[in-house]
């Protein structure tokens, strides 16, 4: 492994190269990472530890330009050249880009977790098994299919012959969990979450969420519908629904394109009422890539570029697309906040959110919105994918979740499926709680508890 | 080849020194992968080049396997593997085999695919005249419609070294098109760029354009379906090898339970053969090393041998190893298809649409899902056509095919006799994107539900 010198010094001489072949905009990127990964699937255990250290070069002249990735050193050869023996800069083809002109980036501390060691396999594995452990006591005859916990750390260094320079370093940990029901075939439930830390999941919490999602799935009526004991899963399906934070987020994520890009402004005309508002004042959307605490906190974008807080839309009334600093000129509002994100080194920037949410309200607990149901509906989980229409305005969405009586839940419902509009969802939001949550959908996207109102619950046809 | 270099039987000596028990399995992934895209012409940057090379080490014991892998293929990072992977102490010290990989020279291939002769300069010029040949097929349909593409060529090359086996190494070498047109988008897998992938893009373009004010397929349509053989391939993928590997039949109980079963109609015989694939793909072992066979995976609609790879063996001794696959080095190989093949059955196509009246023609799918444990597959199509009087009518709009895997699967009636290479793409199943490659006939299918997309 090089030196940090070493590497600057082979990154200095990549961009001097690039810049002499007339490629004036030139960018690297050098990125180094580590994971491990513990899986338990139907009896077999697996652990496993991965190393990573890969660069991607982006150049481009006035006419042309060209991206090259690859893994392993940024190779330097005698005449600067990257690769193996060889190996030349491809000729640039197709059209050119701009690249950013450095901006100061506010200070920003380090989380002091980033530093924190990964989690050992043994303990990981004993988090995995606990948490199937926790799932047979919640729920008898319940079984894990899969766990699959990964943790990663990595850093990387960006330059650029406009001057930009920019350090960051993140720390990711993900948990994918599919399990059954009882009985043959049993229900079935799965979980995908992200945190900062391994050690932030916690095995009962997300045993009893999954425990519940598999017993209404396995005795829940469609609405509508009397459920099994003659109880009334027939509250009124256009009443009053509390939408826990899957749910909501599971509408947000399909809801995106009213909310990134220059496109938006647009779309989102559709939605305005004669107050131009597209919401009601409780719909407060916010964009921060330096969320504190937030699974994918960093101080700058893919392209090096400051992250800020953006707020998208404020009481209803919408204020700004998320934009990158080249989708500003003018035609859509707002300013440009750090939002290019790369999925990977392999991959460009892009403009996305990196943490998007709505604001919660501190002063309301989900139990308050609850008790304040009359009659309707609270909807815990999402049990497949939104479908939008080709307008990407009406959806339906397969949901499970509790039919509510005087703040009271009186059956599980399952078959059900959550219809409206962008506009409604958007102007029905009555109250919103405080349990802020996130989910890795398109970066990563926060809702608390929804209390809303204007949408439609239909049994599954 | 990159590895002349490679001291693979230094290397198989290595590994032997982790494996303590005998029936541990120890073994060592060596991979070189390339790939170059052109992006449509409004898009920058212009041409894009991916180069990567790693290994990883596994070690499998009992039910329980250990890995470690890494970017870049080196001594002393394979060593430090090995010791990850044997939990030994930093002191062990274990021999560092000579482990390099040999450079490429630009236009090396495994395969016999002429543009894989190319440098990445002509490579590049025979990406940028697939457009103009898929244009040309476009107006030979008597439309002129614009359209993007997307362009990428993937090269594989692979060594598995096992502590006491060192197979051929394998190598892959294929085309991906991306299609987006003001009415739909496209993808395909082509193993080489020439007039019959122009033609096989152009007419999906055709397609999606000509259906772009086509009515919706009948509420609730419940009646024929005849899948034209591109979309048969990922029924195939779906109902067949996706229902038949090891980890999805584990997920309903011991998976060597399910062979024997009756699970289609006794007039499909599936088969997986990476061997029989185009030349460009074609494998001889898997990725875990092993040879691959020519697997019947429905004989007359009863299974016959699950895809399984070497741990889902180990736990199921009546499973045949040999359908490992992985995405990356960095991912552990699973149970998958690469190559189904559906046997052809005496029906020409237009007796397929002769007793067909009234159904619907559906000639791609686009998309496709199987839930595992409750056996609902899901097949999802851009467009179709009605079929009238035995013959292809009006075209329909975007729709579902909907039903229980055994239920669909036994309401096919017909086979076609024409088969063609056909439904090549991308699987995705649990985040490890592996291409998969078909050869099918039509099939007609009875009393379905097709529903239409909103």
């Amino acid at each position: 492994m090089p030196s940090s010198g070493e590497g600057d010094a082979a990154v200095a001489e990549v961009l001097r190269e690039l810049v002499r072949r007339g490629l004036g905009e030139a960018e690297v990127l050098t990125k180094r990472g580590r994971s491990r990964r513990l899986t338990l699937e139907l009896g077999s255990e697996s652990s496993s530890f991965s190393q990573e250290r890969a660069w991607a070069v982006r150049a481009s002249s006035r006419r042309s330009s060209f991206f090259v990735a690859g893994a392993g050193e940024l190779p330097v050869g005698e005449a600067g050249a990257p690769g193996a023996p060889g190996w030349t800069w491809p000729e640039a083809t197709g059209r050119p880009f701009r690249l950013p002109e450095p901006e100061a980036v506010p200070p920003w501390t380090q989380p002091s977790d980033i530093e924190a060691p990964l989690i050992g396999e043994s303990e990981g594995l004993r988090l995995l098994a606990s948490l199937g452990d926790e799932l047979a006591a919640e729920l008898p005859g319940a079984r894990l299919l899969l766990a699959a916990l990964e943790d990663g750390s990595s850093e990387g260094e960006l330059a650029s012959s406009r001057g930009v320079r920019a350090a960051f370093r993140r720390r990711l940990a993900t948990l994918r969990v599919e399990a059954a029901g009882p009985g043959h075939p049993g229900a079935g439930a799965a979980l995908y979450l992200a945190a900062r830390e391994a050690h932030r999941f916690h095995p009962k919490a997300l045993a009893r969420r999954l425990a519940d999602r598999l017993s209404v799935a396995a005795n829940g009526a469609p609405p509508g519908q009397l459920d099994a004991a003659g109880g009334s899963g027939a509250a009124d399906p256009r009443g009053e629904l509390l939408l826990a934070p899957p749910v909501a987020l599971a509408l947000l994520a399909g809801l995106l394109p009213l909310l990134v890009g220059p496109g938006a402004v647009a779309r989102v005309s559709a939605l305005r009422d004669r107050r131009g508002r597209i919401g009601s004042e409780r719909l407060t959307i916010v964009d921060n890539g330096r969320l504190p605490g937030g699974a994918l906190e960093c101080p700058v974008d893919g392209e090096g570029m400051p992250c800020r807080e953006t707020v998208l839309v404020e009481e209803g009334a919408f204020r700004q697309p998320l934009l990158a600093w080249w989708q500003v000129d003018g035609a859509a509002p707002g300013a440009a906040s750090g939002c290019c994100r790369r999925a990977s080194w392999r991959d460009l920037p892009a403009p996305g959110p990196t943490h998007l949410y709505l604001r919660p309200d501190p002063r309301l607990s989900v139990a308050t919105l609850l008790a304040d149901v009359a009659r309707g509906h609270y909807l815990i989980d999402a049990t497949g994918p939104a479908r939008f229409d080709a307008a990407g305005e009406r959806f339906e969405l397969p949901v499970c979740g509790f039919a509510v009586e005087a703040g009271r839940a009186t059956a599980p419902v399952a078959g059900a499926w959550l219809c409206g509009t962008a506009s409604a969802f958007f102007k029905g939001i009555a109250a919103a709680a405080r349990d802020l949550s996130f989910l890795p959908l398109d970066g990563m996207l926060g809702s608390p508890t929804l209390l809303v109102t204007g949408l439609e619950l239909r049994p599954a046809s | 080849m990159p590895w002349s270099e490679l001291d693979t039987a230094a290397v198989a000596r290595t590994l032997a020194q982790i494996a303590e028990l005998p029936d541990d399995l120890v073994d060592a992934y060596f991979e070189w992968r390339e790939e170059v895209e052109l992006p449509p012409e409004d898009e920058a940057p212009g041409l894009r080049i991916w180069r990567e090379e790693g290994f990883a080490v596994r070690l499998m014991r009992g039910q329980r396997t250990w890995m470690a892998s890494r970017d870049g293929i080196a001594e002393r990072p394979f060593a430090e593997a090995l010791r990850q992977v044997a939990r030994a102490l930093p002191p062990v010290g274990y021999p560092e085999p000579r482990v390099r990989a040999a450079p490429i020279p630009a236009g090396a291939s495994g395969a016999s695919d002429p543009a894989g002769a190319a440098s990445i300069a002509d490579l590049a010029h025979v990406l940028r005249d697939f457009p103009q040949a898929v244009a040309r097929a476009v107006r030979a349909h008597h439309v002129g419609i614009p359209v993007r593409l997307t362009l990428r060529r993937h090269r594989r090359w692979l060594q598995v070294v096992g502590s006491r086996l060192v197979p051929e190494p394998q190598s892959e070498s294929f085309y991906s098109c991306v299609l987006e047109s003001q009415w739909g988008r496209h993808g395909a897998l082509l193993p080489r760029l020439d007039a019959a992938a122009a033609e096989q893009i152009a007419t999906a373009a055709v397609g999606l354009f000509r259906a772009r004010n086509a009515a919706a397929v009948p509420p609730s349509f419940h009646g024929v379906a005849v899948l034209a053989p591109a979309a048969v391939a990922v029924l195939l993928h779906e109902a067949v090898a996706h229902a038949l590997e090891a980890d999805t039949l584990a997920r309903g109980g011991r998976p060597e339970a399910a062979i024997g079963l009756a699970l289609a109609a006794p007039c499909l015989d599936v088969l997986d053969d990476p061997a029989a694939a185009p030349p460009e793909v074609r494998r001889t072992s898997d990725d875990e090393g092993l040879p691959v066979s020519r697997r019947w995976l429905l004989r007359r609609g009863a299974v016959e041998e699950p895809l399984a790879d070497t741990a889902w063996s180990r736990m199921s001794p009546a499973l045949m190893p040999g359908a490992g696959r992985r995405g990356n080095r960095h991912l552990p190989p699973g149970p998958r298809s690469t190559h189904l093949e559906l046997l052809p059955g005496g029906c020409a196509e237009s007796d397929l649409l002769a007793q067909a009246n009234g159904g619907l023609y559906l000639p791609a799918a686009s998309r496709g899902g199987l839930d595992a444990l409750s056996g609902e597959l899901t097949l999802r199509f851009p467009h179709g056509r009605r079929i009238r009087r035995g013959a292809l009518a009006e075209p329909v709009g975007a729709c579902t095919l909907r039903g229980q895997v055994a239920d669909l699967l036994a309401r096919a009636t017909a086979v076609g006799s024409e088969r063609v290479a056909a439904g090549a793409g991308w699987c995705a199943k649990g985040g490890q994107k592996l291409p998969v490659w078909a050869t099918a006939p039509a099939l007609r299918l009875e009393a379905v539900t097709v529903e239409a997309d909103a």
